[in-house]
């Protein structure tokens, strides 16, 4: 399939394309026998449109649907983000809609929190008490002290979330965001001033070099990469090269033409020993280095205070038999691969939204390493470079109407400590939220929100959740299943499942150009179970005043439909498609005015001079406006002092655990058969787990063959993993793609409840891992924990 | 004639006769073990083969071990006493019935084992309606139903005239049946003849078929690709398993009949002897056939990735304890016991054939399950362990197969009177004569003859 | 003639058993649960199958999804004793569900492995059994029978059949069976081998292609295009 069908394509099926002349469309889809669309219908079929939400890839689904019966679900091929193709989350989706152990009505919790009896209750009651419990709250003053933390939020639920707690008058909007995506956002925002994920043109780059985190399996949006990695390996004449930069041989790493197997969290002094023999080999973007950068070379402020430069740092401390003797990649290897980044243009260094970035307390600096390589070689917004995604333009909210109460409630600080001196750039801590509000620090939570999220089950040191929950007055959650969490929730109210409702959903960051997909019921809803958008829509009615003031809509769809009238494509026709993309994304280059809009666009602290920071001048900015000094670093575990602390650099992990008494580091992951935690009662997925150890139904642990020997462990004996936390019992997979020095366990099982599949099955490492949180983003770190390991 | 013959025939119509309180117990035991596993198999045909322990890849075992095995065993009788008749040996006459009872009673526990192996016994009449010409199973069940017809035949044919016999000594409820099943047997020259002339027949007819029927289940392996299994070798080494397995198994009938109706006098020393003389042919050419087949996938590379694997696991891996100890027990020591005229004895025969029966079904078992659990894609290897379920039904096959035999020995003669009978009459007759022929040295050979006899 | 044939591509497949829950889902294969699971008895009519070889660091890892072969000279096809399973006028094996004894001769006979055995009743708990799919060719199989990947023959079957209804003929990329619709690499092409211009036919001219157990004589249909 060549441009002009594939835009013909397009067009006929009511996406629009609107072709600029300097415009290069970003092109992944079509090639010769890539098949048909929907398939063929048959009498009395129908196939409905909507979006998958098994992961957060956003992936455009087309339903069978026979008698009212969704039978079978396809990638929507107009969608492009997975054109046509589902992973095996979205192709087992039906199993979630179809799920035996689904919640059928709203419960009320009849014995103590957490001993799993419930009332069946009637919405009306259930809404009642939801009112006025907080309307109790926000009456006595204390709106503060009620949080929402959500999960898998998209679309307009986001707005609406948010919305709903600025005019009630919290500011505790509490994402699952310091799980993952937030360093690498920090990452992005300090050095090219854009905070969001990067998107990367995969197809037309030459090189890739991909720290950790499991581009294959766990990439952003999974079917987007996965589909370019096709694309570059057999749909044109050039065969990229991979290169997987991973403690541990995940399938990427297979699947790459190089595996990097490297210390962990020790990414960022790889990152800089590249970027050192780079400099060396003189084999930078000097042009673009000199001209659209800041702080490679060293500079002098306007007071005349002199400053190390990028260039100096690296050449000063990270040459390649040091940078080797930290990462454990051999020094010959260290000039190759920076020779090879250097000279197979376009290359991109890739960041990972988790792995690489969580392995230390210096998640952000790695992020920012990493990403420096991309500037050094010039690979900025290119074809083959990287990308600053695009939304799709939506009608902006109107202001929220708030109240005297809800403007003294949001002046309090955050209960997770999200933007305060001690983490500066976080926009939500997940996992202090626990251990803050059981200590009172700043305040103890009343009421607690959960939506569709499983903070017990996926917080390092969940159970420090269960004795949160045991102060709070009131917990309500709105999963369609039981959870570890919701078993001490006092309502559950359960939503629709992705199926029954609807639901705007934009993917994160990886095409470029903006795409909104819209999930609809594909069947009618079997239970009674309400849209949660509409249960808050309900509540905010029900409490009246400014709250009320604020949403003057009837129901969630009238959101969805003035947020999206806009976009250019009718309702109808939205429906009717399921997707509305503009496959189109603008490359510009530092000549271009448009250049402002892909460099230093979300800059706060730093001037918006479309440079791209080696020296974080946004993060300066923000220390000397938040107060930060010197003194407050250590308290922040950052190690680095000086010009050094506004630098890409390297920190070296912080290992928890005595190296004695707990020689093996533990590495948590992510497998592409793992949906986000909420797999585990998806009985198709956990038949099919571990596919590279062949383990399915429970949890196992990769050691290295020789380790194993070693401790006199062998093939699926059952051992413990014992961290200073806790100790878990797993199976032992001996796997030749395992450090000699770590463990790997994957999460998904270890579920308290959530089902017959899941529940009961497995361990869950969340519970070994102690809770420590990286200095700026706020996000947990997940590796660089000592265990050990021994027969059960 | 009565007079001329020594052969006591009320010795041999006794069992027959007299039913003793060890027959009902010994009937009551089996049909409880019977019944047992009548259970097992409706538990098995409601839920499904997965409670028994095969799996994937290990899609066979203990049935389709079973149904080798009885398969195996069956060649004991009808193929032993034919080869013997053919051969005119004198000394088989005690032993021809023994032996063809057990080819008639194994063969249909060996099918049974393959309905309760099949997911679907209740379409198990496809075979028949739908019957799908290339398959070996079909063959097998050509072979097999050919070769049950034959063996019945085979074991009727000599059985009139003792039938006649105990219709004319035999009263009550019987009586009937055996006057049907005599076929007006009256012992005259001309029925005698036809007799003859139709066990000649048979005999000469048993022994292909026979051939054909071990060849056919070997095909059900070895026309697979399988490593283990697909192996020119398979036809001629399962016959000779066979046979060996058969000869220990009519070894066994014979020391029990011997010992249960009391029949020192008719099952000598000299039977278990020569028997014992052709399980050690066989126990060396089995173990032959055993060296071939492994040297010649074994030699030089340790075989193809596959074959490699399942000899590893034959010889060090998970099979190899099994493995060994069938080599040695099963084979060498047998083999060692045989070789020796004092190991020949009746309680050395004995001791070989029951090691040798435990033993070629521990073969089958190391045939079926090895090969499977060894696949050419590099899938996980397989595992198999027989539930409650596999051991109710396999215990269940050997009671049913016991059941009829015992039944069987009490209904007719165990061994062939009339033909004992006959042979004494043939060796004075020969005896006689070459008295008359060697007058001085008569004396010592009429008595060498009636040894032989004996 | 028509000829079925399929081409996976692995360097393009990178092991997301997207094609196994798709065909899973599309052919009513219902799962073992963790005990099954644990015995071998796990269904996937499309298996991705792993190898991983070497020692630390010199790691490497195949994986190569396996549907049915539909060998030109398949050994199911032998030794079935009631000719349940068959092949169609199109080359591809199939299986009369109720013509199948259950014997598993077929299952021992299949170098490949393809062919899975029904232990027990299929387990779709309610509501579960809603989303089996309703199409005549794929029941939900009873226990004590043996199934394997068709090739999605519904699929070809409503190809035709559209294909009918607007009186023309079936061309190439008419047919996709789910797993080659779902490939998240787009790794898998299905097609007529004996149909010159068909892109099956193209790639199998390919110097990366290749059969598996080719040796054995069994002529597989389904080509693998190697790495690299």
């Amino acid at each position: 399939m060549n441009r002009r069908t594939f835009l013909k394509a397009l067009g006929a099926t009511g996406v629009t394309a609107t072709v600029a002349g300097q415009f290069v469309i970003n092109r992944s889809t079509g090639e010769a026998g890539a098949p048909h669309a929907a398939g063929v219908v048959r009498k009395g079929e129908t196939w409905v449109p909507t979006v998958c939400y098994q992961c957060p890839g956003g992936c455009g689904i087309l339903a069978r649907v026979v008698e009212g019966k969704a039978v079978k679900l396809e990638g929507n091929p107009q969608h492009p983000i997975n054109e046509r193709r589902l992973c095996p989350k979205g192709q087992s989706a039906l199993q979630i809609l179809y799920n035996p152990d689904r919640l059928q009505h709203p419960l009320r919790r009849a014995g103590a929190r957490g001993e799993g009896r419930w009332q069946e209750i009637t919405w009306e009651e259930a809404m009642a008490e939801v009112i006025s419990r907080l309307k109790t709250i926000r009456d006595q003053g204390e709106p503060h002290t009620v949080a929402i933390m959500h999960g898998r939020l998209r679309g307009e639920m986001e707005g609406l979330i948010h919305r709903f707690l600025e005019a009630y008058g919290s500011p505790n909007d509490i994402s699952s965001a310091s799980l993952g995506r937030q360093t690498a956002k920090v990452a992005h925002l300090l050095t090219q001033g854009i905070e969001d994920l990067m998107a990367y043109d995969l197809e037309n780059a030459n090189y890739l070099l991909s720290f950790g985190g499991s581009l294959l399996e766990a990439g952003g949006p999974p079917m987007r990469v996965v589909g370019a990695y096709g694309q570059i390996r057999r749909g044109r004449p050039n065969r990229a090269k991979i290169v997987t930069v991973d403690p541990r041989f995940s399938i990427t790493a297979a699947k790459s033409d190089e595996w990097v197997p490297i210390v962990p969290g020790t990414d960022a002094a790889l990152a800089l020993g590249l970027a050192n023999a780079i400099i060396q080999m003189g084999a930078y973007d000097k042009d673009f280095v000199a001209n659209y950068t800041f702080g490679f070379e060293d500079w002098t402020d306007e007071g005349g205070q002199k400053h190390k430069g990028f260039k100096t740092l690296v050449l000063e401390e990270y040459p390649a038999k040091k940078v080797s003797e930290i990462t454990g990649v051999p020094v010959a290897n260290i000039s190759r691969l920076a020779a090879e980044f250097a000279t197979n243009k376009p290359a991109l260094a890739i960041n990972p939204d988790r792995g690489a970035l969580h392995a230390s307390l210096g998640g952000s600096y790695t992020g920012a390493a990493i990403h420096s390589l991309n500037a050094l070689v010039g690979n900025l917004d290119r074809p083959g470079g990287v990308m600053v995604q695009r939304y799709p333009l939506c009608v902006p909210w109107p202001d929220t109407q708030m109240d005297e109460t809800a403007r003294k409630g949001l002046r309090q600080p955050r209960i997770d400590g999200a933007g305060s001196k001690r983490f500066p750039l976080a926009n939500s801590i997940y996992q202090t939220v626990a251990r803050n509000s059981w200590e009172g620090n700043p305040y103890p939570l009343r009421a607690l929100l959960l939506y569709y999220t499983n903070p017990v089950f996926s917080s390092p040191q969940g159970q420090e959740f269960v004795a949160a929950f045991q102060k709070m007055d009131f917990i309500v959650d709105f999963s369609p299943f039981f959870s570890d969490s919701n078993q001490y929730a006092d309502l559950i109210l359960p939503d629709h499942t992705f199926f029954e409702r609807y639901e705007n959903d934009l993917p994160p960051a990886g095409t470029g150009y903006p795409v909104v997909g819209l999930r609809q019921p594909v069947v009618e809803p079997l239970y009674n179970t309400r849209h949660t958008g509409d249960v808050l829509l309900q509540v905010a009615q029900g409490l009246g005043g400014g709250v009320a003031g604020s949403f003057p809509w009837k129901n969630f769809v009238e959101i969805l439909q003035f947020r999206l009238s806009k976009l250019g494509v009718s309702w109808e026709e939205l429906r009717k498609t399921g997707v509305w993309a503009k496959p189109l994304y603008p490359f510009t280059s530092p000549t271009d005015s448009r250049w402002h809009s892909v460099v230093g666009t979300d800059r706060r602290y730093a001037p918006k001079d479309g440079r791209f920071d080696f020296y974080m001048r946004e993060l300066k900015g923000l220390f000397e406006k938040k107060g930060i000094t010197e003194a407050d670093l250590a308290g922040m575990n950052i190690s680095a002092r000086g010009d050094l602390v506004y630098l890409p650099h390297y920190e070296a992990p912080h290992r928890t655990g005595d190296a004695t008494e707990y020689p093996l580091l533990l590495n948590t992951y992510k497998l592409m058969t793992h949906a986000e935690g909420k797999g585990g009662n998806v009985p198709g997925l956990q038949e099919m787990l571990g596919l590279h150890v062949g383990v399915k139904w429970q949890t196992w642990a990769e050691i290295n063959p020789q380790t194993a020997h070693k401790l006199g462990i062998k093939e699926g004996d059952m051992v413990w993993v014992e961290s200073p936390q806790g100790r878990i019992k797993v199976r032992a997979k001996l796997y030749a793609g395992a450090r000699p020095d770590m463990v790997n366990i994957p999460f998904e099982q270890g579920h308290a409840a959530g089902g017959r599949w899941a529940q009961s099955r497995g361990a869950n490492p969340n519970t070994i891992i102690p809770s420590v949180t990286e200095a700026l983003a706020g996000s947990a770190a997940f590796t660089s924990f000592g265990v050990k390991v021994y027969r059960a | 004639m009565e007079q001329l013959t020594g052969i006591d025939e009320e010795r041999y119509l006794e069992p027959v006769k007299k039913v003793g309180r060890g027959f009902y117990i010994t009937v009551a035991f089996l049909l409880s073990i019977i019944a047992w596993g009548a259970f097992a198999w409706y538990t098995q045909f409601q839920t499904g083969l997965g409670i028994t322990g095969l799996n994937r890849p290990v899609f066979w075992g203990f049935y389709i071990t079973n149904f080798v095995f009885f398969i195996g065993i069956s060649h004991a009788g009808t193929l032993v006493s034919a080869i013997l008749r053919l051969t005119q040996a004198g000394w088989r006459r005690p032993i021809t019935r023994v032996a063809e009872a057990i080819t008639v009673f194994t063969l249909p526990v060996g099918a049974m084992n393959v309905l309760f192996d099949v997911g679907r016994p209740d379409r198990i009449l496809n075979i028949i309606l739908h019957p799908q010409g290339r398959s070996p199973l079909i063959w097998d069940i050509g072979s097999i139903s050919m070769y049950l017809t034959a063996s019945v035949i085979y074991l009727y044919l000599p059985l009139i005239p003792d039938i006649a016999l105990c219709r004319d000594r035999i009263g009550g409820w019987r009586q009937e049946l055996y006057r049907i099943l005599a076929l007006g047997w009256r012992g005259t020259e001309a029925q005698k003849k036809r007799l003859k002339m139709g066990i000649g027949i048979m005999a000469v007819v048993v022994i292909p078929i026979a051939v054909s029927v071990h060849t056919v289940v070997s095909w059900i392996f070895g026309m697979t690709t399988r490593a283990g299994w697909h192996s020119t070798i398979f036809g001629p080494y399962f016959v000779v398993g066979a046979i060996f397995s058969g000869i220990a198994a009519a070894i066994l009938a014979m020391a029990v009949v011997r010992k249960v109706f009391h029949m020192e006098h008719t099952l000598k020393p000299r039977h278990f002897d020569y028997m014992g003389l052709l399980l050690l042919v066989l126990t060396a050419a089995y173990i032959y056939f055993t060296f071939a087949e492994y040297l010649t996938v074994y030699y030089g590379y340790g075989g193809s990735a596959t074959e490699g694997s399942l000899l590893t696991a034959l010889f060090t891996g998970e099979f190899a304890l099994t493995f060994w100890v069938m080599v040695v027990f099963g084979f060498f020591v047998p083999g060692i016991i045989l070789a020796f005229p004092q190991g020949r004895s009746i309680r050395g025969t004995v001791i070989a054939s029951v090691l040798i029966v435990f033993f070629m079904w521990v073969k089958r078992f190391i045939i079926v399950v090895p090969s499977l659990s060894r696949q050419f894609l590099p899938y996980p290897t397989g595992f198999y362990q027989a539930t409650w379920v596999e051991w109710s039904l396999t215990a269940a096959s050997f009671a049913v197969f016991v059941l009829l035999y015992v039944v069987f020995s009490r209904m007719f003669p165990i061994v062939s009177v009339w033909e004992l009978k006959e042979g004494e009459e043939e060796a004075r007759e020969k005896a006689e004569e070459a008295a008359k022929m060697l007058a001085p040295a008569g004396a010592p050979r009429q008595s060498r003859a009636s040894e032989v006899l004996g | 003639m028509t000829r079925w044939g399929m081409v996976i591509d692995l360097d393009k497949c990178v092991a997301c058993q997207g094609c196994t829950a798709a065909c899973r889902a599309e052919n009513n294969v219902p799962f073992q649960g963790p005990e099954g699971t644990a015995q071998g008895r796990a269904m996937f009519w499309n298996e991705v199958i792993p190898v991983v070889e070497g020692e630390y660091p010199d790691v490497k890892a195949r994986f190569f999804p396996r549907p049915c072969m539909h060998c030109e000279r398949p050994p199911c096809v032998f030794v079935c004793p009631v000719g349940a399973t068959y092949q169609d006028e199109d080359g591809v094996v199939r299986q009369n569900y109720s013509r199948c004894i259950g014997c598993r001769f077929c299952t021992v006979a299949c170098p490949y492995g393809v062919r899975y055995f029904n232990w027990f009743k299929p387990n779709f708990p309610e509501p579960m059994v809603a989303y089996t799919n309703p199409d005549p060719e794929v029941p939900v199989r009873p226990k004590g029978i043996v199934e394997k990947c068709v090739f999605c023959i519904q699929r070809i079957n409503k190809a035709k059949e559209k294909a009918a209804a607007e009186g023309r003929e079936l061309k190439d990329g008419d047919i996709a069976p789910a797993c080659v619709q779902t490939c998240t690499g787009r790794a898998r092409y299905f097609g007529d081998l004996d149909n010159p211009d068909s892109t099956v036919s193209r790639l199998v001219k390919s110097t990366r292609a290749f059969r598996l157990l080719e040796e054995l004589g069994t002529h597989p249909k389904v080509y693998y295009l190697m790495e690299g």
